[in-house]
């Protein structure tokens, strides 16, 4: 089994790029981008990180079912488009995150 | 009486489905997977045997070759395994490189006692404690105690810490299942990844609550959608 790596990250990769460019020249306003992709960030979590949780309730209960090996499979290729998806939340909010780590920022 | 009786034997499925249940599961694939060819579906893949099929979803093989070991017709048991898990429609591919699935069975031993188990991974207890955490430090921050800022700072880090946990051990389990690569690290950092994606998970069920104001602004702005308190209030004419 083989799981594929950039070929479900290419259409996010392209969309934010495309979202981010129409953005920047003005065609859309900066609070549809964000929202778009606060949107999407979501839905993916929800299926990678729900599915992930569900199989992570059915492997302590030891419960087996059909449904667990396809759970799997796309808990991993949504998995790694959640992780490309954060790293373009960081983007988006890339001043506070850096106030995050900054130890005194009057906060 | 009657109803007595009904009332025990109704009683006593759950009982009877939970011994079945930890049974059938506790030397199996936790994903229920049968003759799950080299390098497997998950990080769990062991190969001791060196047979090019992960030994956790070999064990209805186990129990089918001793019971018709009497009639001397292992193979025939085996085949009509291989073909009921074709017909389950998973992906299953044939072993390209049986040298290197033996190889790796010699890896086996190493992490064979850790990867065996299906659970252990602290979910209720975890979860307990971010959401007990979280009504503390909300209840210091309704106080005054806690600015509003660290508040939301420190559950940011949190679920940063999370995300980037889960992130990066994922992206390296997935690697190393593609590659096929076993090591002794695999059921730890299987570990990792499932403790950090709890963080993740209840840290981001914290983020939405501390944001809910800009959660729900997402569908405002995209599906024009008003709140329900300014619903009411425009119907009531209120505004």
């Amino acid at each position: 089994m083989v799981y594929d790596i950039l070929l479900p990250s290419l259409p996010f990769i392209i969309g934010y790029l495309g979202t981010y460019l129409l953005y920047r020249g003005g065609y859309i306003k900066k609070s549809m981008h964000i929202n778009i992709w606060n949107l999407i960030l979501g839905l993916i979590f929800l299926i990678s990180g729900g599915g992930g949780f569900i199989l992570l309730i059915l492997l302590e209960l030891g419960t087996l079912l059909p449904i667990n090996i396809h759970l799997l499979y796309w808990h991993v290729e949504l998995g790694l488009t959640l992780v490309l998806i954060t790293i373009f939340h960081f983007h988006t909010y890339w001043k506070t995150s850096k106030k995050m780590f900054t130890i005194n920022n009057g906060g | 009486m009657m109803r007595d009786r009904l009332i025990k034997a109704l009683a006593t499925i759950p009982i009877v489905t939970a011994f079945s249940m930890s049974g059938s599961c506790a030397a199996g694939c936790p994903y229920g997977l049968v003759n799950d060819p080299y390098p497997g579906h998950c990080p769990r893949y062991i190969d001791i045997n060196g047979d090019g099929l992960c030994d956790l979803s070999q064990a209805t093989t186990a129990t089918t070759d001793t019971s018709t070991s009497s009639s001397d017709d292992d193979t025939v048991a085996t085949d009509s395994i291989d073909d009921s898990t074709n017909g389950r429609g998973h992906d299953v591919d044939v072993v390209d490189d049986p040298q290197n699935a033996s190889s790796i069975s010699d890896t086996g031993d190493i992490d064979g006692n850790l990867s065996d188990d299906g659970g252990g991974y602290y979910l209720l207890p975890i979860s307990l404690l971010l959401i007990s955490g979280y009504l503390f430090t909300h209840y210091l921050f309704s106080k005054g105690i806690l600015s509003p800022k660290k508040h939301r700072r420190l559950w940011n880090l949190f679920v940063t810490a999370g995300y980037l946990g889960t992130g990066v051990t994922g992206v390296i389990l997935t690697f190393m299942v593609n590659m096929g690569v076993k090591t002794a690290l695999n059921p730890s950092i299987t570990f990792w990844h499932a403790e950090f994606a709890i963080l993740m998970v209840i840290g981001t069920l914290i983020h939405i609550h501390l944001y809910w104001k800009p959660f729900k602004n997402i569908f405002k702005v995209l599906f024009g959608f008003k709140t329900f308190k300014g619903e009411f209030k425009r119907n009531n004419n209120m505004e």
